[in-house]
């Protein structure tokens, strides 16, 4: 189990060493100019000298490669081109609305798959009628539920849900950046009932396609498990249906559930950038989408890195975790 | 020898026809409907902006109507041009698009996989490397980090879609090579002299390909869903080029009040994704029915 963490922990630094490699290259061989785009375009020679020497973009590339590793180690991701401010500071604010948001939309992601899995397996005419439903919402691109969701709850039910942002009120000077836990540690029902409702519908948006993914692996997994000779057993010791599904096969089922979740969150990244859009959500996502409105690569390099990390740290964890439960993983 | 070789062939192209009419009459309402919808769907997309009256790019009535207007059955956008037109133009973008994509991902990834399980050795696990290393990156993010670095249009988009699709095919085609190179037939083609790229090419590649096809076919839905997202947070061909993503996106500032230029391009994207999701997996039924 030790050697394969550590293999395991070897293959994250590779990976890790030559995403920042390949996003660096992008940086470098991007279409637009970064000197122009930090200083205008009417700027003066001179300008653009002090420019091209403040960015340390005359040095060789490699030193230029081991500065932006050694800053991405450190949280510091230079200047955005477009504010001129540091991008770390833009991150400390976006990354905890974009954490908090994409956990909420993992929990979504597990409650949706539990509760539609034994509807996916029904017979006959209804369950070809559900699976119907679930295959048409997994096909819905995440911006379409999140329009949707958006027409129903804010505009014909009369603004039940908010469509916008992440707070009525703002956040709280001294706060973790998690809006409902801070309303929580400042004992404020009003602050955390209304940052809750402002989660509900963007990760309800994010999280629909890959909760039925899960509903349907969480069924197909099931529905072998009941076919199997332990479940024949089960059965002719008398044990009821429903405590087979929830005592065995529903466990057996959630190691290939486990991994295809680690997929999926893969996945919600991209629906994350989307929904926040959507919701003007100040998260990771909508910064990097106004980033590429303006060319600002310095910024997207950040936000991709940042979130680039996340998976494949992600991952990793899963594949122990996995390995841990399933000793088959070790050796393979 | 017990038939000629005419005798021969008539029976294997009977064998076969029975068995196509036998996977088509095996296959469920649902799958075939998605098998029609999905050709009703190509055809729409390929002659569908030659049948329409409007330019998809120019202006042609009133701004902000909304669908069933006279003139317009899904209404106009913000400037005026006429919904319909536009979503069918944009159809015949996204798919198209799609498919170059899948074939371009599909071809490089084949290459790969098959130079790395065919010659082996230091070559095979150089190359499987390369693939798993990409393979560990986060799609979607490289997908956007690739697109941004090239600039807004539909070609940098595709490029960063194709930079993180290869890998699979890879991965896939040198399995299947592997195991074919092992089976009977090559086997006997190896012991009667045949070698190199001539047993790669006549006994190897048209081995794998069945399997290469049904992935790309039942990839198309995906990549439509990508390129969307893409197209929609900013790596797109900005407007009035009428493409899908960009169009939903742009259209969300007045969507509150005119849901429709907003709504309508992403139902679109949405029946897309569906219909060849759907299709896909009929037509990877009617593939393995016929044994091809």
């Amino acid at each position: 189990m030790l050697s394969f963490v550590g293999k395991r922990l070897g293959s994250l630094v590779v990976v890790l060493f030559f995403l920042t490699l390949l996003v660096f290259t992008l940086g470098k061989v991007a279409d637009s100019d970064p000197v122009r785009t930090y200083v205008g375009v009417n700027a003066s020679v001179e300008a653009v000298e002090a420019a091209r020497e403040e960015l340390g973009l005359d040095d060789p590339i490699p030193v230029q490669f081991a500065s932006f590793v050694g800053g991405a180690v450190q949280g510091d991701f230079g200047v955005s081109l477009a504010s001129k401010r540091p991008i770390s500071d833009e991150l400390s604010t976006r990354l905890p609305a974009t954490l908090e948001l994409a956990g909420w939309a993992l929990t979504l992601t597990v409650l949706i798959g539990v509760s539609l899995a034994s509807l996916y397996s029904r017979p006959g005419r209804i369950g070809a009628v559900l699976r119907f439903v679930f295959f048409s919402a997994a096909s819905a691109p995440s911006f379409l539920i999140a329009m949707l969701s958006v027409l129903v709850f804010y505009k014909w039910l009369g603004g039940m849900l908010p469509a916008a942002g992440r707070s009525s009120y703002g956040p709280y000077d001294d706060g973790t950046g998690f809006y409902v836990i801070d309303g929580i540690l400042h004992a404020s029902p009003t602050y955390t009932w209304d940052a809750i409702q402002h989660l509900l519908l963007p990760a309800l948006a994010a999280s629909v396609g890959a909760g039925v993914a899960l509903a349907r692996v969480l069924a197909d997994g099931i529905s072998s498990s009941l076919s199997s000779p332990w479940a024949r057993t089960a059965r002719a010791l008398g044990e009821r249906e429903g405590t087979i599904v929830r005592r065995h096969a529903l466990r057996n089922a959630s190691s290939p559930a486990l991994s295809l979740l680690a997929v999926q969150a893969g996945f919600m990244v991209s629906s994350l950038v989307v929904v926040e859009q959507v919701f003007s959500w100040n998260g990771l996502g909508s910064y990097l989408s106004s980033a590429i409105g303006v060319g600002d690569f310095p910024a997207i390099a950040a936000v991709c890195l940042i979130l680039g990390a996340v998976y494949v740290v992600l991952n990793t964890l899963v594949d122990v975790a996995l390995a841990a439960v399933d000793p088959r993983v070790r050796l393979s | 020898m017990l038939f000629s070789r005419r005798g021969t062939l008539e029976r294997v192209e009977a064998a076969q026809a029975s068995r196509r009419d036998s996977a088509w009459s095996a296959l469920g309402t649902g799958e075939k409907a998605s098998l029609i919808a999905m050709a009703a769907i190509v055809l729409l997309a390929l002659i569908g902006p030659t049948l329409m009256p409007y330019s998809p790019i120019i202006p042609s009535g009133p701004q902000l109507a909304p669908p069933l207007s006279s003139g317009h059955v899904l209404g106009t956008d913000v400037l005026g041009m006429d919904m319909a037109t536009r979503l069918v133009a944009g159809m015949q973008r996204s798919l198209l698009a799609a498919v170059v994509v899948t074939a371009v991902s599909a071809a490089l990834g084949t290459l790969i996989g098959v130079l790395a399980g065919f010659r082996g050795g230091w070559l095979d696990s150089a190359l499987m490397r390369f693939t798993d290393l990409f393979l560990a990156f986060p799609a979607m993010i490289i997908a956007m980090a690739v697109a941004a670095a090239i600039g807004q249009s539909l070609g940098s988009a595709m490029i960063g879609i194709i930079v993180v699709w290869w890998p699979l095919y890879a991965r896939l085609v040198r399995g299947e090579v592997r195991r074919v190179v092992a089976l009977p037939h090559v086997q006997a083609a190896r012991v009667s002299g045949v070698r190199g790229w001539r047993l790669l090419w006549r006994h190897v590649v048209p081995a794998v390909m069945p399997t290469v096809v049904v992935t790309a076919s039942l990839d198309i839905g995906a990549v439509v869903m990508t390129l969307a997202a893409l197209s929609f947070i900013g790596l797109g061909t900005p407007a009035p080029a009428p493409e899908l993503g960009r169009m939903a996106s742009d259209g969300m500032k007045y969507f509150l009040n005119a849901w429709w230029i907003a709504v309508l391009p992403s139902v679109t994207i949405g029946l897309l994704a569906f219909v060849f999701n759907y299709a896909g997996d009929a037509l990877r039924v009617v593939l393995r029915r016929t044994g091809v």
